[in-house]
Formats: C-alpha cells, sequence, structure tokens
C-alpha cells in the first residue's frame, strides 16, 4: 500500500512541501502515512495564504453556492463503495484504532445527520435563518441580523473518535471562515481525507482550508497559530486544553471542549422483565461504540431498584448484551498497557467486593468486556475499552448526590424509563446543566441540532450585525446593493414583525 | 482474633535473609529460602491485616493450604488508595513510623502505606544500593536533585534518599527548596566538584535531570565530573508521561556531566514496595563484565509476568503485566498488582514504557486524568 497523505494543503501551498513517511500500527500489519514537517514560518505563511482565498473565494460567496459541494461531500461519504470513504474504512481498520465495523458506523452516524437538509436544519436551528449568513435576515421577532464568522479559524482535534473532526470542519466553511486544523498523531487521516474530498469537488472551498499534523504541545508551532487565530476550537485533554488556554489571543473567540463522559439512568418501569434483553442491547451499544474512548461513551449506568427486573439482572442482561456487541461491533486489540488498566479495575472490584456486595462480572475471554455491579450511586470514571459500573440506587436524589459534585465532567445521560415519568427525569436532570439527555442506544448519535458540551456549533463564533430601521423606512430593506434574487424577494415581502414578537415562547431553549 | 503487629521472629528471620541472601542467579537454595519466607509472611499477613484478611476469605483462599508463593493473592496496587492495608496499630506514631503517599494510575484518591517499622525497607533499600551504586564502597558527597525528606514527609523516593545520604555519603546538597530547583547551586556544587577531583553521587528524578540538562544546552555548559561519579535516576511519579528515550538521557549525563552511562543508574520502584529495582551497568564495570539487560530483581524478591488479556503466566522473555512479591513488605501486604508492562529474563526484569497510552486521549476522560483534576469530588460508596 503506498503512504497515504496525513495532510492537506491547496495546490498552492503544497508544492515543495517536505514531508516524512511514517508507520503507523503493529508492526505486522502498519499503514504509511505522509506528514510534512512544518516550521512556524510555514504556518504563519500558510495563515496568509488561506486568508488570501478566503477573501478571494469564500466571504462574498453566498451560502447556497456553498452548501452543494458539501452536499455532495456527504452523500460521497455516505456512498459505501466511495474511494475515500473505502480508503479511510481500511486504514484505520489497519492501523488498529478501531475495527472495520466500527469505523463504518462511525462515518454513517456523523454524515447521515448533514445529508438531506442537514446543514441548512442546522444552520437554522443557531442562527435563526440561513439567509442570516448572506445579509441581513428578520429573525422571528422582526429583528434584522447578519451573521458573519471569523476570518479564519484554528481548530485542534482529538485523536480518540474518529470522527471528531466532521462538523467542525464543515462548521468552518460554513461560516465563510477559512480553516487552519491540527489533527491529532492518534488519527492524522479522516480530516485530511474530507478536506480534499471538499477540495475535489469545489477547488475554491479548498483553497481555503489546511489540514496539518505536528507533534502536540511542539511549541513554537502551536504559538505562532494560537497567537495569530481569531477564533479557536479545541479538543484535548486536560493538559492539552490548558496550554492552549494560556496561548489564546486577548480577543479570540474560542470553544475548548476538555475531557468527559457519559452515563445512563434507568428508571424502574423500564425494568419489565421482557424488554431487559432489548433494553441492555442498546446501552452496550453505547458502550461497545468507539470502545468507551469518546465523550458520549457511557462509563455507568444508575439503575432504580423497585422495577420488575432488579439492578443485578439488568448487570447480567449488559454482561450478555456486551457479549453479542463483541461480535458485531468487534474491539480493537487493547495494548497489554490498555488491558493491564482493565485487569487492575477488575482486581481493586474484587477487593473492593470483600467488603460489602459489589460483585465482579467478567467476560470469559480476556478483557473483552467488564461489567461492576455495586450497591449505591458513585461517579467514577473507569479505564474505557468496556467497562461498565452498574449502581443500584432508590431514586434520582442518590443518582444527583453522586453525579452533580463532578457535573462539568458529563457530557451526556440517557435516560430510560416509562410512560411521563421520563419526561419528568428528563427535565429533571436536564435542569442539573447536563448539557444532552439522550434516548438510550442513541448516545453516540448526537444531533447537530444540539450542543456539543453545552455549547452550539456555529453560534459561538458568530458577530452579529444587527442592522436597525431608519426613521423614513417602512419595511426591513436588504442594504447590499448587489443582492441576490433570494434575497430580493424576501426584502420586498411584508415586514414580518407583529406577528411573531409576541411569542416569546418559540424563543430558542436549551 | 487478629493479632496486633509485633516484631517476632518472622521480622528477624526475613531480615536475616534480606541481609544475606546471595546476588548469584536462581540456585534451588536460595529459592526455597526466599520462597518460604514469602509463605510465612503471607500467612501472617492475612491474619494482621485485616482487608487483605477479608479479601483473601472472598477469594476462598485458606491461607494454611497455600504451599506455592504463586498462589498468594496479590493485592491490586490501587487498594492501597480505597482500604488501609497496614498490620501496623493504627494510631501508632512512634519515630520509627512512616506513612507513605502512593502516586500514579489508580482509581482513588492517594494510598497510603503506614508502616510502624522500616526496619525492612531499611535493610532491603540500603543492600539493593550498595549492591548496584556503591559496589566499590565509595564514599561520595551527594547532590539530590530533589527535596529533603522533611519538605517531602510522605515521599518513599526521598525517604529512601535520605536513608542513603545518612549511611553512605559525606554529605549532601538538596537542589529542591519548597518545589524549586536551584540550579544555580547545582552548577556551584558541579564547577567545585570538577576542580578538586572528588567524584559525585547523583540522586534525582530523571525529568530534574533532564530539565536541568537543557538548561546547560541553552547556556551552553557542560561539566566534566571526576571518574567515578554516579547517578541514580528514577522515572519519580508513574503515569508521567516519558518525553525521551533512554538513550537521551544517557547521552544528557556524558555531554553535559562527563558521567559516563556505566555509572548512569536507572532505578524503578513504588511506594507500595519496599524494594526496588536497579540497571546493573555500574556493577558490570566494577566486576569489569558486560552489563546485563534490564534490571535486578533482587533475591528476596519475587515478579511474575502474567498474559494482560488472560492472567496466565507468562514464559520468560514473553512481556506482560508484573505482579511484584516482596519480602521486604511485612507490615503491608507482600504481593502487589501492578499495571507495569515488561518481561522477566532469568532474575532480570525489563519494562517496557507506557508510549502508546501516553497521548491523551481527546474528549474522552481517562480516569487518571479525572483523579488528577478533581480528586475532591470522588464520592464514597454509600
Amino acid at each position: 500500500m503506498k503512504p497515504i497523505d496525513g495532510f492537506y494543503l491547496p495546490r498552492s501551498l503544497a508544492a515543495g512541501v517536505e514531508t516524512a513517511v511514517q508507520r503507523f500500527g503493529p508492526a505486522h500489519d502498519y499503514i504509511e502515512i505522509r506528514l510534512p514537517i512544518v516550521s512556524p514560518e510555514d504556518v504563519t505563511r500558510w495563515i496568509g495564504a488561506l486568508r488570501g482565498a478566503r477573501a478571494e473565494h469564500l466571504a462574498e460567496r453566498p451560502i447556497g453556492s456553498i452548501l452543494r459541494p458539501l452536499e455532495r461531500v456527504v452523500a460521497r461519504f455516505l456512498d459505501p463503495r466511495d474511494p475515500a470513504r473505502r480508503t479511510l474504512v481500511q486504514s484505520l481498520a489497519t492501523c488498529g484504532r478501531f475495527s472495520a465495523p466500527m469505523v463504518e458506523r462511525a462515518l454513517d452516524d456523523a454524515f447521515e445527520p448533514l445529508a438531506r437538509g442537514g446543514f441548512r436544519k442546522w444552520i437554522a436551528s443557531e442562527l435563526g435563518s440561513v439567509a442570516a449568513l448572506d445579509e441581513p435576515a428578520p429573525t422571528r421577532e422582526g429583528v434584522l441580523r447578519r451573521a458573519t464568522g471569523p476570518e479564519w479559524m484554528l481548530q485542534i482535534y482529538a485523536g480518540n473518535v474518529p470522527t471528531v473532526p466532521v462538523w467542525p470542519l464543515f462548521s468552518a466553511l460554513l461560516l465563510k471562515s477559512a480553516l487552519l486544523a491540527k489533527t491529532s498523531a492518534q488519527e492524522p487521516l479522516l480530516a485530511p481525507l474530507l478536506a480534499r474530498a471538499i477540495a475535489e469537488e469545489d477547488s475554491e472551498l479548498g483553497a481555503c482550508i489546511a489540514v496539518l499534523w505536528w507533534k502536540g504541545g511542539t511549541a513554537e508551532l502551536e504559538r505562532a497559530a494560537l497567537a495569530a487565530a481569531p477564533a479557536v476550537l479545541a479538543f484535548g485533554g486536560e493538559t492539552a486544553i490548558a496550554s492552549v488556554t494560556h496561548q489564546l489571543r486577548p480577543d479570540a473567540k474560542f470553544v475548548l471542549h476538555g475531557p468527559k463522559v457519559s452515563l445512563a439512568y434507568i428508571g424502574r418501569a423500564a425494568l419489565g422483565r421482557a424488554a431487559l434483553p432489548g433494553l441492555a442491547l442498546q446501552v452496550a451499544e453505547d458502550v461497545a461504540l468507539y470502545d468507551q474512548q469518546g465523550c458520549l461513551s457511557p462509563h455507568a449506568v444508575y439503575v432504580e431498584r423497585g422495577g420488575a427486573a432488579t439492578p443485578v439482572d439488568f448487570a447480567a442482561a449488559l454482561g450478555e448484551a456486551l457479549e453479542t456487541a463483541s461480535a458485531s461491533l468487534p474491539r480493537r486489540e487493547p495494548t497489554a498497557s490498555e488491558a493491564a488498566s482493565v485487569q487492575l479495575y477488575r482486581a481493586q472490584a474484587r477487593f473492593e467486593a470483600s467488603g460489602d456486595s459489589n460483585r465482579v462480572l467478567a467476560a470469559g475471554s480476556g478483557t473483552t468486556w467488564t461489567v461492576v455491579c455495586e450497591n449505591g450511586a458513585r461517579f467514577e470514571p473507569g479505564p474505557a475499552h468496556r467497562v461498565v459500573r452498574v449502581h443500584a440506587i432508590t431514586g434520582p436524589e442518590e443518582f444527583e448526590r453522586a453525579v452533580v459534585p463532578s457535573l462539568r465532567h458529563v457530557e451526556a445521560l440517557a435516560v430510560e424509563e416509562r410512560g411521563p415519568r421520563r419526561a419528568v427525569l428528563a427535565a429533571r436532570f436536564a435542569g442539573l446543566g447536563i448539557p444532552r439527555i439522550a434516548a438510550v442506544g442513541a448516545l453516540q448519535r448526537p444531533s447537530p441540532l444540539g450542543t456539543h458540551g453545552g455549547v452550539r456549533r456555529l453560534e459561538p463564533f458568530v458577530t452579529w450585525s444587527t442592522v436597525e430601521r431608519g426613521k423614513s423606512a417602512s419595511a426591513p430593506r436588504a442594504p447590499r446593493a448587489a443582492k441576490p434574487r433570494a434575497a430580493a424577494k424576501r426584502a420586498s415581502r411584508p415586514s414580518r414583525k407583529g406577528s411573531k414578537t409576541k411569542s416569546p415562547a418559540r424563543r430558542r431553549s436549551r | 482474633m487478629l493479632l496486633p503487629w509485633k516484631k517476632g521472629p518472622l521480622e528477624s528471620e526475613v531480615f536475616h535473609w534480606i541481609e544475606r541472601a546471595p546476588w548469584t542467579p536462581n540456585d534451588g537454595g536460595r529459592s526455597r529460602e526466599t520462597e518460604k519466607l514469602m509463605l510465612r509472611s503471607f500467612r501472617h499477613q492475612a491474619d494482621a491485616i485485616p482487608a487483605y484478611a477479608a479479601y483473601v476469605r472472598h477469594l476462598g483462599v485458606d491461607p494454611a493450604r497455600v504451599k506455592d508463593w504463586r498462589e498468594i493473592p496479590p493485592v491490586p496496587a490501587s487498594a492501597f488508595k480505597s482500604h488501609d492495608l497496614s498490620a501496623a496499630p493504627a494510631a501508632s506514631d512512634g519515630p520509627t513510623s512512616v506513612t507513605f503517599e502512593t502516586s500514579g494510575t489508580s482509581i482513588s484518591q492517594p494510598g497510603r502505606v503506614r508502616l510502624s517499622s522500616t526496619k525492612l525497607y531499611e535493610t532491603s533499600l540500603l543492600r539493593n544500593f550498595e549492591r548496584h551504586l556503591l559496589p566499590d564502597e565509595a564514599k561520595l558527597r551527594a547532590v539530590v536533585l530533589g527535596p529533603s525528606m522533611i519538605e517531602s514527609p510522605t515521599s518513599s523516593l526521598w525517604f529512601m534518599v535520605d536513608r542513603v545520604v545518612r549511611e553512605h555519603a559525606i554529605e549532601a546538597l538538596y537542589l529542591v527548596h519548597h518545589g524549586d530547583a536551584r540550579w544555580k547551586a547545582a552548577d556551584d556544587a558541579f564547577r567545585l566538584a570538577a576542580g578538586s577531583g572528588e567524584p559525585l553521587l547523583l540522586l534525582g528524578t530523571t525529568l530534574l535531570f533532564m530539565a536541568y540538562f537543557e538548561r546547560l544546552r541553552i547556556m551552553d555548559v557542560s561539566f566534566r565530573l571526576p571518574v567515578g561519579s554516579r547517578v541514580m535516576d528514577t522515572g519519580g511519579a508513574k503515569g508521567q508521561i516519558a518525553e525521551f528515550t533512554r538513550a537521551e538521557v544517557e547521552q544528557g549525563f556524558e555531554q553535559r556531566l562527563g558521567i559516563p552511562p556505566s555509572h548512569v543508574v536507572n532505578e524503578y520502584g513504588m511506594a507500595e514496595m519496599g524494594s526496588q529495582f536497579y540497571d546493573d551497568g555500574l556493577v558490570a564495570a566494577h566486576e569489569r563484565r558486560a552489563p546485563r539487560p534490564g534490571k535486578q530483581i533482587p533475591p528476596w524478591v519475587r515478579t511474575r509476568v502474567l498474559d494482560p488479556e488472560t492472567l496466565d503466566e507468562l514464559p520468560d522473555g514473553e512481556p506482560g503485566i508484573l505482579v511484584h512479591y516482596d519480602l521486604a513488605n511485612l507490615q503491608i501486604p507482600l504481593a502487589i498488582q501492578t499495571e507495569d508492562i515488561g518481561r522477566r529474563e532469568g532474575d532480570r526484569l525489563i519494562l517496557e514504557g507506557r508510549l502508546l497510552g501516553a497521548e491523551a486521549r481527546g474528549c474522552s476522560l481517562a480516569f487518571e486524568e479525572f483523579l488528577e483534576s478533581a480528586p475532591a469530588s470522588v464520592a464514597p460508596a454509600p
């Protein structure tokens, strides 16, 4: 197999770039990835070129004409036969990060919500209307606003889940911003392939993106990029995020996503005997996907006592379901070190069991999965690789006592209960400030209409321009001289003011 | 039922064995003595350490029926964080008692290793250190890249350094005060030693040595310490990201301080163990032979290597999870399951770095990281 490019640069910048080939994956079955050798001067020069390309090709471009090529890219990545998708699945599976079925699944989950008008729904859900990206557009309340994205964005990706870069990369283009992205050493493949596919569909968009890799924390490069960036979106561990925070431009718009985990809550009425295996399968799927490497992976399930099936029954069913999932969603083989952490965690659970009624249920073969069932709630992320705790609890109060002190580490909570109590519980947990309340089995498929880490994906980077009406005007008018046809039509419509301003309940809810 | 800890014939037998066990590779007699004592220690511990006793019972192990040291149930290293695993009386606060805090990658807040007697610990650490760093019985001036024990009373590493310095050094200069490294004092000490011709004994963490070398590199300064100068460097806290290879460390010592690789001795140890493991480069140089790979397993220690997936014992040469059995642990369980990876070659232990897990895991919260960032928020299990 010939080396795959672990970076993407527009054609005008790619010429003359020095590269080095690095091996990824186990010694017997590796892939070779070509990576650029980057100096701080290169970074500065490339940023200049990206800004120039954005001014020329992107800043003034109507959003509709940006969406069309992006939708074609989404369709390509959803097509199981597409060469870019095939390359991605093969190489990710080869270099040992995830099994092939898992990568296929990840791609479907990441791109599906963006197909069939997904981009438009996403933009409208955050900015009120798609048109606001082109011109001042009336909100429901009749205010005229235009959204302008930053000139360029710096994005720093984490490598724990392969599809991390998907929505961020698109978000920059939706905001008509140029993009300098830094991939993770653990996953340097998806972002360059996605950028290249965008360039193939539309070379002008492609001219506004650069995707690079450099060794995490390579101080001069990071400093050069961060010191210049007007907008930063970064994913990473505590140390990486802290280092980014210290180097930001004082006026930068930024969203930093630190490490988090997810949880599940099962109400007693959902614990019917007949429903148990299906419920357990759904939880098992949330656990198995990405081998708990992502922030949407549940580490603990809080199960109410008093249902037809007990928390111990649930734990047993979850064990069986994880055994099933080990065939349908095969795990990646853990490294010796990772397996050692799982073994130590099991030994610790066994040790704690000698004092009270904890119990360990481990898979027959190796470390494929681990369920630890215990009385009472606590919050304690495990070592990942399909290790999950089942806590037998009396009700939401007990869950809250354990989890509330660590809320800043919780990304999502899957809630399952029968009847109207599900909504009551969901509202209660949303009231704690948990960013996402999901359905069991759907934790790994967040909607782009939702938030990430409790923060929207486009809006934090937008500068709003509000256009107030002149004294003599009777209807809002788009101020731009050369307006596209759609805008002209809208501007000639009667004002929508009055009809909507009195419905504050329609305002965005979180 | 549970006997209070008292110095009995077992401690003195173990003490004498640690003092005189021969360093020669496995021979039948040597093995039998260490292993016989391990079984006696285990029976004592399964009785005198309440939490360990409960664990042994929970596993269905009858201590009286355990006839092979391999059957001694190891405690996970993390159990020191969740449980008091000491036979020392809870209220003991005598002049000989210490409490070490454990560091690293485990499940809850820092673990505690309580000892009311450090006799076996000291015997083990001194004999091992003498063997691997002072085979020529040199008496040297010490420079410590670290704090004194008074500043860091719960660290087993600085306790060890303190004992070594008091027993074997002419005097010691501690370079870390109140968390700050006084590099200027290091420069002065090295310059002085280079001029006087008196070799030095350097002790400290690898990270600090490398930070000092970086400073010297920027200043474009190096020293040539007199022949016979030597170093014990150690990884310090487990789980710290190793950003450099062993070759880079050795090169640093050679270029910046003029100490040859044979005289740079790396140590591997942990608060949960009374004994340590050393490279044998310096002994080899002293005995005029080629160094053996890896670290010496002391004759009073056994290490099993287990398959990470199945926990089956692996033959020599195959890497797996390290489980140590240490006779110097008498008041605390002698068998410790770690999450370290390595392989054994006879009485040599070859450690493998944790390189693959070293990079930050991105948006997934690793439990180690969680504990670093919010240790106070771990709710106790009801």
